[in-house]
């Protein structure tokens, strides 16, 4: 008897457990409103000590660190643009997510899937700091401290038998400490290459996540499961040193490598105008590319000849056959005096078909303005042959790739030898008696190389690379670095002054194969002059 | 029993176990609440929020100035300002470029660059301040200083003078860059950014001028002719209320609320002057006047000869933008062979005039409006003017902008023509031209709107036009432009001595 009571007992218990939780469930769940309300935010002034109590592991950094620097006009910018951001973000994920659930329901027999609310709240995500580091190398490193601790409100309604069933992720919170590089700097807009993310710590998340109205999240262990695991997933991503690579430009291209040649041939020009009052004149052709710095090229002077004839030959590096055109002049040789103008012409560079001598026959004009009236004046021709080669795949020099790890020595270099590449980057605070027009001279066994000068600069730059080929490791070696200034003036007073120097131990270098750094200069204030070194073997 | 009493306990440990649950949620909630508040309220801390927080412990290295420093971001851009410069010196050369052909001044035949970097020294922002002062607008302050090394080298080609390269060095710039974000919904949430230089402080732009292989003398007045376009170009470009805007791709958005429009319509009876300087070494000066708003638009006066208390009694119609912030400019010149001399310059806000009532102003003429840079306190006089702004109604706003848009083409046209040197030339001589011009489009539209509408041909129908609608002193306009055409023939290189011959002839021939 005991035991059939027992039995039933049981069963009651069972039944009455599961009419309960759904008697419990309606009394104090399913009619809870699902909204999210605005906190409400009172001004610190007023709390008591208590919740300031609270509020301390909460400190931004910047309070307590005077590394990290206040950011708080990001903050008040977000928080104007956040209702417009959080309507933008919303209205944006709706619709990556209506193309994919409507494609995914029909396998899983669910009638709809929907957004009932969608919204990132009224609270906007906070920088409590940002602290940037300073390296020699070329990258910019921030640290910035997020901390979104938000009221969002996304309800997800799925309608499948007739049923409606929600899921409501309520009060996210995440708070990260990212670490934000941008590398390599390069001269073109927006300035850097690659972003790359990567996080300091391991990320803190909070939300709750109600089924049906009841929050999951709420059951003893699970949350911190959950959360535990969240933060191991993330964690295996981006926690450093793993990071995100997010590509922003092309570096072969924001550098503007070389990416072909162009060979020029200079034939002939026919019935130049007469520039000279006495005799014919004294032509010339100076040719160079639009958008390069490079001085231009000269042919010889044919003197007295409005018909010269040269067949002289050029090559010039292409770094854009898109962009970039050979421009012509012909000048009048003078003695005396400017040389006088007699016409030119320019033609673009993706007019010519790649490994293709085309000749080309080109009426002189005064400029390329298609206006001017005096363009109709017939200044006589020019005769240009033009091919354009462009370097194949493996032939273009990916230096860039290339100069983040240490090269290669050329195979030319003997065994156990290499080359010591020394990279003159920039000098601070270097100030002469006299003058300050500075240039850095290189001594090493004997051999020495020079920078070009920098007029008139305490803070100059350089970036020179310099090379020297050796048979054994430098080990014993060491590198004598001085920093010159020379008088602008040809004066005789003083002519040359030094502005401070280092002695560098290459047995590092050796070790290391690659350093980067700043060295104070001896014999000057307070000088100091970056210089990489590396050590290139095969 | 058993399965009563089984059942009754289990449904209570049930609803028991429900009401933890709840209960936890609810604890677990407002756990989250609060901590999101207090994320909040940590968010923007003022100095007694931290004094509250952090007792007799303050940091004593924290300070809350109204612009914000900003340490980190000086750090990161003087490391890429060797990039930044790099790339910079490149799109300043293309956009700037076609800027100074537009404010070329008369005189110079050329102005481009023939070397642009921006040197070593990468600039500093002193601080940022953010505010919205309109809804879903951000105003972004940026105090913006760079004491910089560029080595910037002006090719510049004047009459009669080869190609003299100019040298900008020492150039400063301190000032505070205005940027107001136009907020939208939709990713990017920015429809348009606006860029000015706040006129208070005034931006502060130094260089100093220097000729490579040359003296500067070589061209008389070249170094003011240089200040001077660079002066207008940042004021009627940059300055608060004139701004830049740049609308942000992909969202069609109405940015003409962002852009400088007519506001309203300010006549001005510039009267007389009183106890003018005297110039000349033979007789008195022979003074004029020139009045703007705009540097883009002036107005003057007919010359009246050896006067020192000269009266005038001319009336121009000016535009006004902003009446807040824009103010009438009254420089008084002594009309000479070659540079004419300023005799006094001086300004009055319009803020001070009540719409629709006419006031009479008498302004003390002062020798510079920077209070830093007048030496003397020597009396140089005074001007007279009667002053009536009228605001407009959007009717008469939207003709007004019609009108400016025209005028501002036609100028182009006539340039583009070859029939000015720049619009500056126009200016300058032709202030007739220009004059009429707002003059016309404060009478709504006058006869010579028709002729400008009709756009005959050449330069010749506008000047014509510009000179037939001035009415008052048509002798006078008639020998100013005499006057300009035959400085612009001189100025000019032969191959466009032709139109200008033709002008000069129309030009003079119309008020006869």
């Amino acid at each position: 008897m005991g035991f059939v009571s027992n039995v039933l007992g049981f069963c009651g218990f069972g039944v009455g457990i599961s009419t309960g939780l759904v008697i419990g469930y309606f009394l104090f769940t399913y009619f809870q409103p699902n909204d999210v309300k605005d906190p409400e935010i009172r001004p610190l002034v007023e709390q008591d000590s208590e919740t300031l109590q609270r509020m301390l592991p909460e400190i931004p950094l910047w309070v307590k660190n005077p590394d990290y620097d206040r950011v708080d006009w990001i903050n008040k910018f977000l928080e104007y643009m956040w209702p417009y951001l959080d309507k933008a973000i919303c209205m944006t994920a709706k619709n990556i997510a209506k193309p994919i659930i409507e494609e995914q329901i029909p396998k899983y027999k669910i009638d709809a899937v929907e957004f009932e609310k969608l919204t990132l709240g009224s609270l906007p995500p906070t920088f409590q700091g940002m602290k940037v580091y300073v390296t020699d190398e070329k990258e910019l490193i921030m640290e910035p401290s997020i901390k979104w601790a938000g009221n969002p409100n996304v309800i997800v309604a799925v309608k499948a038998f007739g049923l409606k069933a929600t899921v409501q992720v309520v009060d996210l919170q995440v708070f990260a400490l990212p670490r934000i590089t941008l590398k390599p700097l390069v001269p073109s807009f927006p300035c850097f290459a690659n972003i790359y993310v990567s996080l300091m710590e391991k990320p803190h998340v909070d939300f709750g996540l109600k089924l049906i109205g009841a929050d999951l999240m709420s059951i003893p262990g699970l949350y911190r499961f959950v959360q535990e695991l969240i933060k191991n997933q993330v964690a295996n991503m981006y926690l450093w040193p793993k990071t995100l690579q997010v590509p922003i430009l092309d570096p072969a291209k924001a550098c503007k490598r070389p990416v072909g040649i162009l060979h020029v041939k200079v034939v002939r020009a026919m019935k130049l105008r007469k520039k000279d009052l006495l005799g014919a004149s004294d032509p010339y052709v100076k040719l160079r590319l639009t958008e390069d710095k490079l001085p231009s090229k000269k042919t010889t002077v044919k003197q007295r000849n409005l018909n010269p004839e040269w067949n002289e030959k050029f090559d010039i590096i292409v770094k854009d056959p898109q962009t970039q055109a050979l421009e012509l002049h012909v000048f009048d040789w003078e003695k005396v005096g400017k040389h006088d103008k007699m016409g030119m012409n320019v033609v673009p560079l993706k007019e010519l078909t790649p490994e293709e001598p085309k000749l080309m026959t080109l009426e002189l004009l005064k400029n390329m303005d298609l206006n001017d009236a005096q363009n109709e004046k017939s200044r006589g021709q020019l005769v240009v042959e033009l091919t354009y080669k462009p370097f194949k795949e493996d032939e273009i020099p990916k230096t860039f790739e290339e100069s983040k790890t240490v090269q290669k020595a050329p195979v030319t270099a003997p065994d156990g030898g290499g080359m010591l590449v020394v990279i003159v980057h920039e000098a601070q605070d270097v100030e002469g008696k006299h003058h300050t027009n500075p240039y850095v001279r290189i001594l090493f066994r004997g051999e020495e190389k020079k920078t070009k000068y920098v007029k008139k600069n305490r803070d100059p730059r350089w970036e020179e690379e310099f090379i020297f080929m050796l048979d054994e490791p430098p080990i014993n070696d060491k590198l004598h670095v001085e920093v010159l200034s020379s008088s602008s003036r040809m004066g005789l007073l003083h002519p040359k002054e030094t502005l401070g120097y280092i002695d560098i131990n290459l047995s590092d270098v050796v070790n290391n194969r690659r350093i980067n750094e700043r060295y104070h200069l001896i014999d000057s204030k307070n000088g100091q002059i970056q210089i990489e070194l590396q050590w290139r073997t095969k | 029993m058993g399965l009563i009493s089984g059942m009754l306990m289990g449904m209570i440990f049930g609803i028991s176990l429900m009401a933890g649950w709840r209960h936890m949620m609810r604890y677990r909630s407002t756990k989250r609440i609060a901590k999101a508040a207090d994320i909040k309220v940590l968010g923007s801390l003022n100095r007694d929020d931290l004094k509250k927080i952090c007792g007799d412990n303050y940091p004593e290295w924290i300070s809350f100035p109204v612009y914000e420093q900003v340490k980190w971001l000086n750090k990161q851009l003087s490391k890429l300002w060797p990039s930044v410069a790099e790339a910079a010196s490149a799109v300043i050369k293309e956009s700037v470029e076609p800027l100074l052909e537009e404010y070329r001044p008369p005189g110079i035949t050329s102005l481009k660059f023939s070397k642009l970097t921006l040197g070593t020294v990468a600039p500093k922002i002193e601080g940022i301040r953010v505010q919205s002062l309109k809804k879903g607008q951000i105003t972004m302050d940026i105090d913006f200083r760079w004491g910089g090394d560029p080595s910037i080298i002006l090719g510049v080609e004047a009459a009669l003078v080869a190609s003299i390269p100019i040298q900008l060095k020492d150039l400063q710039v301190f000032t505070v860059i205005r940027v107001i974000f136009q907020l939208a919904e939709e990713i990017p949430c920015i429809s348009a950014v606006v860029v000015a230089l706040l006129s208070e402080p005034k931006p502060r732009i130094d260089y100093t001028l220097k000729a490579v292989g040359g003296s500067l003398t070589a061209i008389p007045g070249i170094s003011d002719m240089i200040d001077d376009t660079v002066n207008t170009i940042v004021t009627d470009m940059l300055q608060w209320p004139h701004r830049i805007v740049v609308p942000i791709g992909g969202i069609p958005a109405d940015t003409s609320e962002l852009e400088l429009k007519p506001e309203g319509k300010l006549t001005v009876t510039v009267v007389k002057a009183n106890d003018l300087k005297n110039m000349e070494m033979i007789g008195k000066s022979d003074p004029y006047v020139v009045v703007h708003i705009r540097p883009l638009f002036k107005v003057k006066t007919k010359v009246i000869d050896n006067n020192l208390n000269p009266v005038w009694n001319q009336t121009f119609e000016l535009i006004a933008e902003d009446r807040e912030t824009q103010a009438i400019t009254v420089e008084v010149f002594d009309e000479d062979i070659g540079q004419d001399k300023r005799l006094g310059i001086a300004k009055f806000r319009l803020i001070e005039l009540e719409p629709e009532t006419p006031k009479e102003v008498n302004l003390s003429l002062l020798s510079s409006l920077d209070t830093l840079k007048v030496k003397d306190k020597k009396d140089r006089g005074s001007c007279t003017l009667k002053l009536l702004y009228h605001q407009f109604s959007k009717e008469e706003q939207l003709i007004a902008l019609e009108e400016e848009k025209t005028i501002l083409e036609e100028r182009k046209r006539l340039k583009e023509a070859g029939v000015i040197g720049s619009t500056m030339d126009a200016l300058d001589g032709a202030a007739s031209l220009v004059g009429s011009g707002v003059g016309m489009v404060g009478t709504g539209i006058g006869a010579g709107v028709g002729l400008v509408g009709s756009g005959v041909g050449a330069g010749v129908g506008i000047v014509g036009s510009g000179l037939g609608a001035v009415g008052s002193g048509l002798s006078k306009a008639g020998r100013f432009m005499g006057r300009t055409i035959t400085g612009g023939h001189s100025s000019k290189r032969s191959g466009t001595s032709t139109p200008v011959n033709s002008i000069q002839e129309n030009g003079g021939a119309k008020p006869l």
